[in-house]
Order: C-alpha cells, then structure tokens, then sequence
C-alpha cells in the first residue's frame, strides 16, 4: 500500500499524519500541491493546517491547486481519499463532501481532547472500530462548525454517512453534533477530529491508530480478493 | 530623494531628541566617529542602532554578570538565539523575547508579531521551532472590560501565530496584577531543534558576495519601533499606532520553510542569515557586517516596497514582518532565488559585501549614507546608570501573618484568584499537540516534548513572578531561576540553560536600575550555583504608564533535558494508595503572596533568604530519585501555596488524599515558600524514595479513591471535595472575563 500526504502551502499537519502511517509501517510520501498526478498511490490524506493562510476561507483555495484533479479522480475510482481539520474544510469546498465548516460557535480556537461515539464501523476507514464505540480523539481548530441545510442532513442520517459524532459536548456548534462524514460511496471520509494525533500511549492515546489500521486492513483485503 | 532636512538643520532643530537619541550622542557621533555632521538618514539609523533595544547600552553593565558558558553551551547571546548541546549531535535553539509596548497598544498584532519574531530568531539559526511558551502578565481583568479585551485578544494573537505556523504552545504563566494595567507584559519563548552541522550564523563577509533580502515587501508599519520600546508610555501617547506592525503567519511559515531548505540542503551556498527584527534592514545588515568584519554597499531601489514613495529613512527602519537578510555566496544568487521562488517569496540582491568596512547606502541614485559599520553597531556609548536603594526596601516593614478562620472558604477564594486558576480558558486557544511530539501540554510545571527518533525529550516552563522580585530584588531574582529549575525538575528533566526577559520601568530612575541590577545579581548567582547559563535572552526597559512602572519582572525561560521520554513526571496524582511528601519547610512565607495580595491588596514584607546550594543539591536528589522511576507525580509549590499546590495534584484525576501536618499552623496552607514541592510515591519504593531524597522529605499523608481532600492541621481541619474545588478552579477566570462593573 502506497500513501499519498499532499503538501498544501501552509499545511502543517502533514508530519503528523505522514509519521502515524510510518508507525504502522506502510510506505508513505508527500506530494506537493504542485504535482498533477497521483498515480501508483493507493490511497489520498489531505493534512490539518492552515493551507494558504486561510485566506479567503478556509479550503477556499487550496480547491484550485494543481493537484485536486487527482485528488478527484481517486475519489471517483473508489480509491480511498481522507482529509483531517483543514483536509475535511478542502473537501467539502471540493463538494467531494456534502456542507461546509463555519466558525466554532466560541468564536475561539480550541484544543483539546473530546469524546467521540464511532455512528459508522461499516466504512473501510472504521471498520476495526466496535459499532457505537466510544473513543476520545484531539479536535485543534477555529472553524470546525459543520452545517448543512435540513435535506442534506437527513440524507447523511439516512444513509449512515454520519462517521463521528461529538459525544459527552459539542465543542464547536456542529448540526447533529457531527464530527466526521463521508461520502455515499464511502471511500472518501471527512473529519475534524485528529486521529492522526491519537496513535501512542506516550503522547496520550491509541484510539487514533484504529482508523489507520482499519484502511491498511481493507487494501489488504481488497489485494486478497483480486 | 531630497533629504527632509540638511545636516545643519538636524543640529539646529535637534529632531533626533523625539527619536531618543541625547544630545550628547549626537554630538559624540558627529565629534569623534564621523568627523561631520551627519544627515537625516544617518542620524535616523543611529537613533535606532543606539536605541536601548538594539544596542542594551543601559543594561549592558548589568548584562555582564550573567555566566554565559558551559560544557554544552554552542552558542551563547549575541546571536539569533542560543544553542545548547542535547548529545547525540543534536542541539537545541531557544530564546525569549518581550513585545510590551506593542502589545499594550494593539494587542493582537503586538501579540502575534512578537510570537513572528522570535521564531525567526530560531529558523536564522538553522534549527526546526518545535515549540513555544508564554508569559502573560495582565492588569486585573475583574470588572474590566477593556483589560478583559487586552487578554483575549493577546491570547489570539498568540495562538493565531503559532497554531497557523504549525508549532505548538504548549505552557507558559498568565499572572494579573494591577501594576500591568498600563503596560502589560508579553513574553514569548521558542525552541527548536538542530543538528549541530547545520548551525547558522548571522555573518555577512566574502567581499563580492551577495545581500539578499528574502520574504514580505517592506512597508511603512513600525517604523522606529525599537525607539518606541525604548521609552515610557504617557497618556499623550496613548495612539503610538504606527509603530505597531502587522503579522502575517501565513507568509511566515513559507518564509520558514524556504529558508530552512536552503539553510540544509544548500550550505555551501549561504554565508549567513539573520531576521530582519528590531530597526529592520540597518539592524541586521550592520549586525552582519559588523560579525564578519566587512563593508556593506546596498542599493535601497531594489528593495520590494509595498508602497510607492518611502524614503531612505523609512525603509531602512521599517520594521514589517516576515522578511530576513542572507549573505549568499556570489554566483548562488539565482540558486537561492530558484528555491523562494518555489514558496512563491521574495528574494533580491539588494547590494554586495565590500572591504574596509564602510556601510553605504544609495538611494534614488544619491549616496544616503556612508559611515563605518563599527559606529553603529560598537562604538554604542554605554550609558553609566545612577543607583539607589528603593526607598521601599529601607523601612522595616512588620511581618504579616493571615488570619484564616474558615480554611475551606479560605482555599476556595485562593482557587479563584486569577493568577491561581486554571488557565485553561488562554491555553486552549493554542494548539499544543501539532507536530505530534508534546509528551505534556499546558498545565503542568513544565511543558514536555519528546525528541523523535530518540529516548530524550526536552522540559520547557517560563517564570516571573515580579510581586516577589519587587519585595526584594536579590532574593526575588534567586527565585526566579529557583523555580523555573523546580519545575524542570518536577518535571524529571536536568536543568540546561536559561533564556530570560528583563521586564522594568524606567531605568533612568535610579531605585529602578538598581532594582534591575540587584535582580540579575540575585538571578546570576542562581545560575552558577544550578550550572544554567544564560544563553540568550532580552531587555525591556521603559515599562511605564503615566510614571507607574511594573513590578520588576524578570522571566526566565529554563530548558531541561529528559534522559529517558519514559521517566518523564507529571504533577498529577497516579493511584490510589501512594504515599504523599512535602518536600521542603513551609514558614511564615506570606511576604507577595497570594493571599496577601487577596486580603489586604496590596504586598509588603521580607522575603526569606534563599540556600540556593541546598536547593540545587535537593533538586538533584529528586531527579535521581525521579529517573529511578521512583516518583510517580511532582508538582512544585507556587502561588497559592501548598493549598492550591495539592489541590491541583488531584484535579482531574478523580482521587483524593488523607494527611495530617500536626505542626502546621492553618494560615501557611498559603504560604509561598521557596523549594518545597508536592510528590507522590508508589509505596513499595518508600525506603529507596525517602533513602534518596533525605531530610527534605516528609511524609504527609497517602492518596486515596475517593475525590475528597482531607487535611489534619496544627489547628483546623480541612474537609474538601475535590470536584467542587476543581469546578471553581475551572470557572473562575472565563467568570471573570465576563464580569461587568
């Protein structure tokens, strides 16, 4: 399995993400938001941060970057595409996924560790978690706010696209206290959650690794059943 | 461009005076170094090479006392930050600096462009920012809402920065006094981290060789902002808007990147590098010039300007942010701007090195300025400083000793002093955890990060507390760098090296220079005895409003080495069962306490006398107990003294203690004593635990399962739940940031 980490400028969580992948010892890279291809990758992270200053709105513009068609086509081949805090603000300005991310409704930055209840182990991303579990994960973010209008929340609920759901408080204003989401297809997930943050005991917690885990498990599967 | 005034009418008019340069220094400057008059630009350049901030010409006797090497000193000050040797060819960069003036007035930006800063500071040196602190010193925010503003919005524009950059904050103090009220205090500390063969310098030399400026276009924000942090504040200058500049962090992280792919991939290209803080392009260009011993020839036309129209003056003293000097080799020019190019950045020839060690300046094709880089960089004239004892210290002032009738109450309104609770409200708001490296975040005595790749990981805590420093200079300054080697030390890291600030008034005030002078001696003598040299740091002086100066306040910034990531302690109780010790001898220490301050307003009082050969000696004794893995949680005694001490120890956690201290008298449940801590022990390593530390140790009580801190004392009985404690802890400054008069 061959990992992708795309470099936006002013990315920042691209190490995270990148070290939590060579943890469990799977062959990852980083590709500039330059490149235009992605081929040979197995699978897409879009990193946390700040890509381009957040100017404008937060993945406002890095949608435009040289390297989103690629990002695209991976989405549309069923190859599995991720993106954490500022990676989940790019697609849904891609409209890979559905809504937008407002600003938390402190008006404040927050860092902190919450809990979160795992809605959907039936995805490739979550499927070594036990259904409804409850685990706690690093949220670190300003606009972490996720709205959408009533008729795209009720299809996310009815079609279990709701992945994570803020648990014991709601840190940020989200609707249906929704942390992470993905698409119909269920090979692109969203989320603002860090799980990347959440992979040794020394630095806190494990319940990260499981995602992680859980997509290396399904290429392998999938590797298998060709 | 035409000169805004002919050398004659400067010494006639006498412009220089609003600039902070004397008459004498002009004088000196025409008399003995130039020879002639010189005009609008060099006197610009000279009042801001001359100011305090850039060339310490007050402090600089003082400065002198403080030890700057040792065995794993690489660098010390005087350059972008100090280097210290963490072994295994790794060294660690850390500095600290203050942005007070700006931060008064504006804040955000203050906050923002101070954090900016000294993580160029860092990046110059070639070493990776991995992490930042903070030290916060507000007026009381109760029923305030402009100073309720001030620290929401000093607070944003630390986090903004640092959480945009990528570089986590993960501790630091926020204390409220109202001696800040006019002048609040923003220090901001940074670390990075290196290998040693990647070590940068700020040189410029190689005649030939190219200047290079790289990052933001120039502008006119902050232009003599190192001559505005060089005197007082006044009601009449309460709009000092444009010397306030503005952040970009955006522009700084590509700036970071950029130069640090050139700084390791390409060393052979560079000469040296240095940010363009403090009096902008004349600091750093002479500061380079000056360490290699060269000329500077550069044409200011080629300058990328924001702005159309700005003269010599202000573009050589502007301070926009985001924008550092290179000297690259010639013949790598357009290599080094292949690589910026690629961040999208800025990075211009804007003039060459040249022997016999003329700065020259061509501007609209006029010489603007040619003068020896020696006379703005050395020949600064120290200022000799009057001294005298503060008035305060020369009467005996009688002990005072609260009364504490209801201990309960009593440590519940303690819990809610601002400068006691939880900061968790400020903290927050900062990413502490990006990078994925931060072992503990705020909150603890000390922030902890681990070395990836290594065993090691690296303690980090910023300290001032300018009540005690005010009693008495000397011993407050002793304790200063007692407690920052305290909380390294709880923290089951070696204390290294230091960084500090040095917060005062005005130090031509003579009972202030000899607050700073006596501060330093008292802080230097710490720093010999615990083997911390100071490896950098800064001055701010002027900290005044309306002729109120601050409290003395002196930040230390202490670095500490953790030899095993697996031994590292927190101060956070464990288990149930375990043994508690207080460490040290808790008197009458109520002198700038806490709860003096709470009862009767105001501090007063003689500060015990500090065994600083005891201290380090028991601090060692804890760390070798510590790194035998025989200390399960530490948690040094600090404002709000061991009342607020225990209670954090248990906060979070869900357990609880039993103890008796049969000989201590209520009251000193808050005192503030010097050395003593809180430790929890696994009672199976009791002997060994006890055999290690000594005398210093004793044994108070246990730990227990229940949330309920009970305490049998000389007089009282103290019966506490501890979620109730924790919830007023919690609530009381977000409570306070709303409260309305």
């Amino acid at each position: 399995m061959k990992i992708a980490v795309i470099v936006f400028p002013g990315s920042n969580c691209d190490v995270d993400i990148y070290e939590a992948w060579r943890l469990l010892g799977v062959d990852v890279e980083y590709v500039s938001h330059r490149e235009h291809s992605l081929d040979g990758f197995d699978a897409v992270m879009l990193p946390g941060g700040f890509s381009y200053g957040d100017y404008l709105r937060c993945g406002a513009i890095a949608r435009f970057a040289n390297i989103i068609p690629a990002v695209r086509k991976m989405a549309d081949e069923g190859k599995f595409v991720f993106g954490t805090c500022n990676g989940f603000q790019i697609l849904t300005e891609m409209g890979l996924l559905p809504g937008a991310l407002r600003q938390n409704d402190s008006m404040n930055f927050v860092c902190k560790t919450i809990d979160l209840t795992v809605e959907n182990n039936q995805t490739p991303f979550t499927s070594q978690y036990r259904a409804n579990q409850q685990i706690q994960l690093p949220i670190a973010h300003g606009d972490g706010s996720y709205y959408a209008d009533p008729a795209t929340l009720q299809r996310l609920e009815d079609n279990h696209q709701v992945v994570f759901r803020y648990a014991s408080e709601n840190p940020n204003g989200s609707l249906h206290d929704i942390a992470g989401i993905c698409n119909e297809r269920g090979n692109v997930l969203g989320m603002m959650p860090h799980p990347e943050r959440a992979v040794e005991e020394l630095l806190g917690g494990t319940d990260g690794l499981t995602l992680f885990q859980s997509l290396f498990d399904q290429y392998q599967m999938k590797m298998e059943a060709k | 461009m035409k000169q805004a005034m002919t050398p004659e009418e400067i010494k006639e008019q006498r412009p220089y005076l609003d600039w902070s340069l004397t008459e004498h220094e002009y004088n000196y400057i025409a008399d003995s170094l130039l020879h002639r008059l010189p005009n609008y630009t060099e006197t610009g350049l000279f009042a801001a090479m001359w100011s305090e901030h850039c060339s310490y010409k007050k402090s600089k006797p003082v400065l002198r006392l403080f030890p700057n090497s040792g065995k794993r000193v690489l660098q010390g000050p005087g350059e972008g930050a100090g280097v210290v040797d963490i072994d295994d060819g790794q060294a660690v960069v850390f500095k600290a600096e203050s942005h007070n003036h700006p931060t008064t007035v504006e804040p955000y930006q203050g906050a923002a462009t101070g954090v900016g800063g000294i993580l160029r500071d860092i990046f110059s040196m070639g070493a990776r920012p991995i992490a930042s602190l903070d030290s916060l010193h507000f007026g009381e925010i109760k029923d305030d809402a402009t100073m309720q503003y001030k620290a929401e919005q000093t607070v944003k524009g630390v986090g903004d920065y640092g959480n945009c950059m990528g570089i986590p904050t993960i501790g630091g103090e926020t204390t409220f006094d109202p001696c800040y009220a006019g002048n609040l205090l923003l220090n901001a500390f940074s670390l990075g981290i290196m290998d040693q063969k990647d070590m940068e310098r700020g040189n410029a030399s190689g005649t030939g060789n190219a200047v290079m400026y790289v990052g933001a276009k120039t502008g006119r924000d902050g232009i003599h902002g190192a001559t505005f942090a060089s005197k007082d504040f006044s009601a009449e200058h309460a709009t000092q808007r444009s010397a306030v500049q503005v952040g970009d962090p955006f522009m700084e992280k590509l700036l970071m990147e950029a130069c640090l792919e050139v700084i390791r991939q390409h060393p052979d290209w560079l000469v040296g590098i240095q940010d363009m803080g403090a009096a902008g392009i004349v600091s750093s260009s002479a500061e380079m010039a000056s360490e290699g011993h060269s000329g500077m020839d550069l044409n200011l036309d080629l300058v990328p300007q924001r702005e159309p129209g700005m003269s010599a003056y202000e573009i050589m003293l502007s301070e926009s942010q985001e924008r550092m000097l290179l000297c690259v080799k010639k013949g790598h020019e357009q290599d080094v701007q292949d690589i910026f190019a690629k961040y999208e950045l800025d990075a211009v020839v804007i003039g060459r090195i040249t022997d016999g060690g003329q700065y020259v300046l061509h501007h609209d094709g006029q010489v603007v300025c040619d003068i020896p880089v020696h006379t703005l960089v050395d020949d600064v004239l120290e200022e000799p400083s009057d001294e005298k004892k503060p008035a305060r210290l020369t009467v005996d002032q009688p002990a005072w000793v609260p009364a504490v009738p209801d201990v309960l109450a009593t440590l519940k309104q303690i819990l809610q002093q601002p400068t006691v609770a939880s900061s968790r409200y400020f903290t927050q708001q900062y990413d502490s955890q990006v990078r994925t490296n931060t072992v503990v975040g705020p909150g603890s005595d000390a922030g902890v990060l681990r070395v990836r790749g290594t065993k090691k990981g690296l303690a980090m805590t910023t300290d001032g507390n300018g009540r005690l420093v005010y009693l008495d200079p000397y011993v407050g300054g002793q304790r200063a760098v007692a407690e920052a080697a305290a909380n390294i030390v709880a923290s089951g890291a070696e204390p290294l090296a230091i960084t500090d600030c040095l917060n005062y008034g005005d130090p031509n005030d003579p009972e202030i220079f000899w607050e700073l002078h006596h501060s330093v001696m008292g802080m230097s003598d710490a720093c010999r005895e615990f083997e911390t040299p100071v490896v950098s740091g800064n001055v701010s002086l002027y900290n005044e409003n309306d002729g109120h100066a601050i409290h003395p306040t002196p930040m230390v910034g202490m670095v500490g080495l953790v030899h095993d990531i697996n031994r590292v302690v927190t101060n956070k109780a464990k288990q149930s069962g375990d043994l508690v010790y207080l460490l040290g001898q808790i008197g009458d220490d109520f002198a700038g306490s806490e709860i003096q301050k709470m009862m009767t307003g105001d501090i007063a009082g003689k500060l015990a006398a500090v065994d600083l050969k005891q201290v380090h000696a028991d601090l060692k004794n804890l760390l070798t107990a510590e790194e035998a893995g025989l200390v399960h949680s530490a948690h040094d005694i600090s404002e709000g003294g061991l009342g607020a001490c225990l209670s954090e120890v248990l906060f979070g956690t869900g357990l609880g203690m039993e103890l008796t201290m049969p000989n201590l008298p209520t009251s000193r449940l808050f005192a503030e004593p010097a050395n003593c801590l809180v430790v929890t022990v696994d009672p199976t390593h009791q002997q060994e635990f006890e055999q290690q530390v000594g005398q210093w140790a004793t044994k108070i009580g246990v730990v227990t399962n229940r949330p309920a801190l009970n305490i049998k004392l000389q007089d009282h009985e103290l019966h506490a739940n501890v979620n109730e404690l924790e919830q007023l802890y919690e609530e009381a400054i977000p409570c306070l940031m709303k409260s309305k008069a």
